[in-house]
């Protein structure tokens, strides 16, 4: 599946890019996002739980930064799996300022859906991206305008509390964001030890998927 | 006189029972019996790095977990290659639990067994299993380029490269005053029977027997590979197939990895244990067919008569190849339908791709050949401006020159020789029915209204009945009523009814007295299986040697006990009596009691037959060269196969719009040899024409470049509903027994749906005006297809 398409969002590019590259905030904006563990300088461990009818479920898997130009470019790598099947993507993301002081944010995927929702799914990945979109940009807007405020958990080896809007380097390796409580969950439902979810899944890249999917639409509706 | 049932359109005696719900499928049976869910890879192509099973282990009413690591011994390793063939130089089959590589999306990694379904496929979840993720190779072309490889021992993804040639082709259609290529593509489908895979297994551990139940074509050929795989002897194992919800070839024997896992954790377990396969596990991991990309060379005369004809053709056999190379030997040697082109050479590649298995699916490599023949035929016709039906015609083998020998070897490594047929007077009929000469007035009335319709005809030949054997046995109870078993299975084709009629017929007993058994090995130990359309032909020619047999030996008693000679009597309803004397008669069930002597009564019936009562004291009660009981077993080989053949007419139009194509009229003539019951065959015919409207119009496999089947749900493969299929579909039959076997038969299942894809494609074109080469077609390929004719005639007249 090759994904592309732009967002604008109101905030400079420095702001854009210090949010997403701030689990703080990618937690609590991602739709469905309920766990990003820092493992790494810009990697995470993610479990994040999306869907839609029979085919929503957890997903935990990886999420990688690199190749970053910082305010310019950088390329998201995500993988992961759950119950409902497995994704990996791979996102070239540029930035760039636009004259009233916003960003555009360009994207570029290649994403590989397997499982149940890759047999089962495919037609509705559109619609279900369509909405997460909508989601993750209202979300960012929101916080990147002081509208939302932070309810992140963090726990941890440093223990400290999350700064808003702080690039994830900052954020030491085991460190653990957590979304405040959310309905969703489920993919284990009616199975004892909930540890399951570390199976394999990267809702991340799903989403991502789902944004990237998203952004095209909205643009073709522009 | 009993009347003669052979022939007659008798009701199907199963269908009250199965109308009724009241049929008996693998999950109707022991309900209280474990489950089996299996894992099945994501990924097209990976390499699996690490399985970890330990968060399935604490899960409550989980019974047991199987990775490759568990299985010891032949269950170890590979699957078996069932068909092994001399050019089949690089054949692969899959392990049972995938060992360290997968190789399409739904290959079964690890199985899990609970307490039901639902435990077991939430267990299933929580195994992790760690992948290095391959590049798949998918579609015909990849495949065929060889730059990715689905085994890396397995250059050019070529399992196997056949070649068959009778006289010179390529001289000859050099030498040829007209010449054509084609290059033509037939997408992929799959079978969809309503049930899909089931089998349920119980290991009696006080009688050390395995009992399994399988939704299967192949009873015995189940029971010989669980024996083999589990290391029990064949005597230990029974097989038993209860109804069947559709067969259409996908429940041939493979053997599927679940019909080898469900046994060996019964045994293991001491405990029953079944697997019933959900729809998208039959999409992603039973069997698939069709995919052929082709190229025609052909040379002719001004008649169109075929002087050379060359085909070449890649198939695409998916991961691996456990059935061999019998789908494209089919595709390879049916291609030549009721023709004779002389000089023919074939060629084909069998290819790996990282998909579903293929193996044969109702029509088996026909479907393909057909198509292939008869876009080549329409070609001619195009070429030479002449009648479709003329190009044909003077093509045919003619009556007498049957039996007709091409030269080349079949799929059952026999001769391809015709026993009979009359296709000159099958092409009659077919113009009669469908009005073939009248329709050019009515396709120019109809363009005239701005309607465009079409009409499309194809020709098949159809081996049917191929060996090695099948068996019969008939057993006439001291009741009088008449028992029959054969071993090959039943998914609804009215065997029960078919061969009652045959053996009321052969045994003068009445059909309601008549009750046959199928697919069960505890009866008939010895038996191949239901496909090839060759049930009737096998187990029905078997059934009445078997019959025959019975009613010797019914004669032979009775001459005893009436005191006249067996060619002094007659069986009517059941009674034998002596011709022109019926008042001189005795009950068969008295003659069945009487071919028993015994010891103990337990009955009145019995008491005539006791020690005291029957027989000649000088003699033993049993002659030498005789058994007790009033039965009879005989089996069935021929020396070849038998081939049917019809021709196929469709009427369709196309919306000037919107490109959506409707049936107006289908009309079938078919030629089966003689008819057991015309009512059974005229079904068969209906239900392939249905499936064939479904693969010509409508189904595919949607495989994106990842190798993710995309439509794996009835959400998104499309199947004709009864508002798709003709509302009446119009047949006449033609009788040209077969001199093979003893009732002149040849085989029907498979018929219906052989010419659809091309007879779909003949009369689009015919509507259209421009060439269809790739099958199945939807509105929006049409739509396609005119916008690039309508560009094509514009640029035209600068290019």
């Amino acid at each position: 599946m090759r994904i592309s398409g732009e967002a604008v969002l109101e905030a400079p590019v420095e702001q854009v890019w210090n949010a997403v590259l701030d689990p703080a905030v990618l937690v609590r904006t991602i739709p469905g996002c309920e766990q990003l563990k820092v493992t790494g300088e810009n990697q995470y461990d993610m479990v994040v739980t999306a869907g839609v009818a029979a085919i929503r479920g957890t997903y935990t898997g990886t999420c990688e930064l690199r190749d970053l130009q910082p305010h310019e470019s950088l390329v998201l790598k995500a993988a992961g799996a759950g119950a409902p099947g497995t994704i990996s993507a791979d996102v070239k993301v540029s930035f760039a300022a636009t004259d009233e002081g916003a960003t555009l944010l360009t994207y570029e995927a290649v994403a590989v859906v397997g499982g149940m929702i890759g047999g089962v799914g495919q037609r509705m990945l559109t619609s279900v991206s369509k909405r997460l979109a909508g989601e993750f940009f209202s979300s960012i807007n929101r916080v990147l305008s002081g509208a939302e405020p932070q309810e992140v958990a963090v726990s941890g080896a440093a223990d400290q509390p999350a700064t808003p809007g702080s690039p994830a380097a900052d954020a030491p390796a085991g460190s653990t964001f957590s979304a405040p409580q959310r309905s969703g969950g489920g993919g284990g439902a009616g199975l004892p030890g909930g540890d399951f979810v570390q199976g394999a899944l990267v809702g991340g890249a799903l989403v991502l998927a789902g944004v990237l999917a998203g952004a095209l639409a909205a643009r073709r509706r522009g | 006189m009993t009347t003669k049932l052979f022939g007659q359109a008798v009701q199907r005696v199963e269908d009250d029972r199965l109308l009724r719900g009241q049929g008996q499928y693998t999950d109707d049976l022991m309900p209280g019996a474990l489950h089996a869910a299996v894992l099945r890879s994501p990924h097209a192509h990976a390499r699996i790095l690490a399985i970890d099973v330990d968060a399935v282990l604490d899960v409550e009413g989980v019974v047991a977990v199987y990775t490759h690591e568990d299985l010891v011994g032949a269950m170890a390793e590979p699957l078996p290659l069932l068909i092994p063939h001399p050019t089949l130089t690089h054949g692969r089959t899959q392990y049972a639990l995938a060992r360290d590589e997968i190789n399409y999306v739904g290959e079964a990694i690890a199985m899990v067994v609970a307490v039901d379904r639902y435990v077991a496929e939430d267990a299933v979840d929580r195994i992790r299993v760690d992948y290095d993720v391959l590049p798949p190779v998918v579609g015909i072309e990849n495949a065929r380029d060889g730059d990715l490889l689905v085994h890396d021992d397995v250059p050019g993804n070529r399992a196997a490269r056949m070649e068959q040639q009778v006289g010179d082709a390529e001289a000859a259609i050099a030498a040829a005053p007209h010449r054509l290529s084609l290059d033509l593509q037939v997408e992929r489908s799959a079978c969809m029977p309503m049930e899909g895979r089931a089998t349920l297994a119980r290991w009696d551990t006080d009688s050390r027997r395995m009992q399994v139940w399988t939704s299967t074509q192949t009873s015995t050929g189940v029971r010989a590979a669980v024996a083999s795989k589990l290391g029990l002897d064949l005597g230990q194992v029974d097989v038993i197939t209860p109804d069947v919800g559709g067969g259409f070839g996908v429940k041939i024997v493979h053997p599927w990895p679940e019909e080898l896992l469900v046994p060996m954790a019964a045994r293991a377990l001491g405990r029953p244990v079944k697997f019933i396969e959900d729809r998208r596990e039959h999409f992603i991991s039973s069997a698939h067919e069709r995919g052929q990309l082709q190229h025609v060379d052909v040379g002719f005369d001004d008649d169109g008569r075929l002087l050379g004809l060359s085909v070449q053709f890649w198939h695409d056999n998916g991961a691996y190849t456990p059935y061999g190379l019998i789908v494209p030997i089919i595709t390879s040697t049916q291609l030549l339908g009721p023709y004779k082109p002389d000089n023919y050479k074939v060629v084909f590649d069998s290819l790996y791709t990282n998909t579903v298995i293929v193996t044969p699916y109702r029509g088996a490599g026909r479907p393909q050949g057909v198509y292939a023949m008869e876009r080549t035929m329409d070609a001619i016709a195009a070429y030479l401006g002449k009648d479709r039906t003329e190009v044909r015609a003077a093509n045919f083998i003619q009556p007498d020159e049957f039996p007709y020998d091409h030269g080349l070897l079949f799929q059952d490594g026999r001769p391809l020789i015709y026993d009979s047929g009359d296709y000159p007077a099958s092409l009659e009929k077919l113009k009669a029915l469908v009005d073939w000469d009248d329709f050019e007035r009515i396709r120019d009335e109809a363009r005239a209204e701005g309607r465009k319709v079409g009409i499309g005809i194809a020709c098949y030949v159809e081996g049917t009945g191929v060996g090695p054997y099948e068996g019969g046995h008939v057993h006439v109870e001291t009741s009088g009523k008449v028992k029959v078993s054969t071993g090959l299975t039943s998914q609804g084709q009215g065997h029960q009814t078919a061969f009652a009629q045959i053996v009321a017929d052969e045994l003068g007993v009445p059909f309601e007295d008549v009750e046959v058994v199928t697919g069960d090995t505890r009866r008939s130990p010895y038996s191949v299986g239901t496909f090839a359309s060759r049930a009737a032909v096998m187990s029905g020619s078997a059934i009445a040697l078997a019959a025959r047999k019975t009613r010797e030996k019914v004669l032979r008693i009775a001459a005893d006990a009436l005191e006249t000679t067996p060619e002094d009597l007659e069986i009517v309803n059941g009674v034998v009596q002596v011709k022109g004397a019926p008042g001189s008669r005795i009950e068969l069930g008295t003659i069945a009691v009487l071919s028993n002597p015994l010891r103990y009564a337990f009955d009145e019936a019995s008491k005539a037959a006791t020690q005291f009562v029957v027989g000649d004291p000088s003699k033993p009660p049993v002659a030498e060269d005789d058994e007790p009981g009033l039965e009879g077993k005989d089996f069935y080989s021929p020396p070849r196969s038998t081939f049917a053949n019809g021709m196929h007419a469709v009427v369709v139009e196309t919306d000037p719009e919107t490109a959506e194509i409707t049936i107006l009229r289908y009309a079938v003539v078919h030629d089966c040899g003689n008819l057991i019951n015309p009512l059974i065959v005229e079904g068969q015919v209906h239900g392939g024409v249905a499936q064939g409207v479904g693969g010509a119009l409508y189904e595919r496999m949607a495989y994106n470049e990842h190798g993710q089947l995309e439509n794996a749900s009835f959400m998104d493969f499309l199947m004709p509903y009864v508002s798709e299929v003709p509302k009446r579909i119009e047949i006449d039959h033609l009788e040209t027994p077969s001199p093979l076997n003893p009732l002149g038969l040849k085989g029907a299942g498979e018929a219906g749906v052989i010419p659809s894809a091309a007879v779909f494609a003949s009369a689009i074109e015919d509507a259209e005006g421009f060439p269809i080469t790739s099958m199945p077609i939807s509105p929006s390929e049409l739509f396609a297809l005119r916008l690039h004719h309508e560009q094509k005639l514009q640029e035209g007249p600068h290019a």
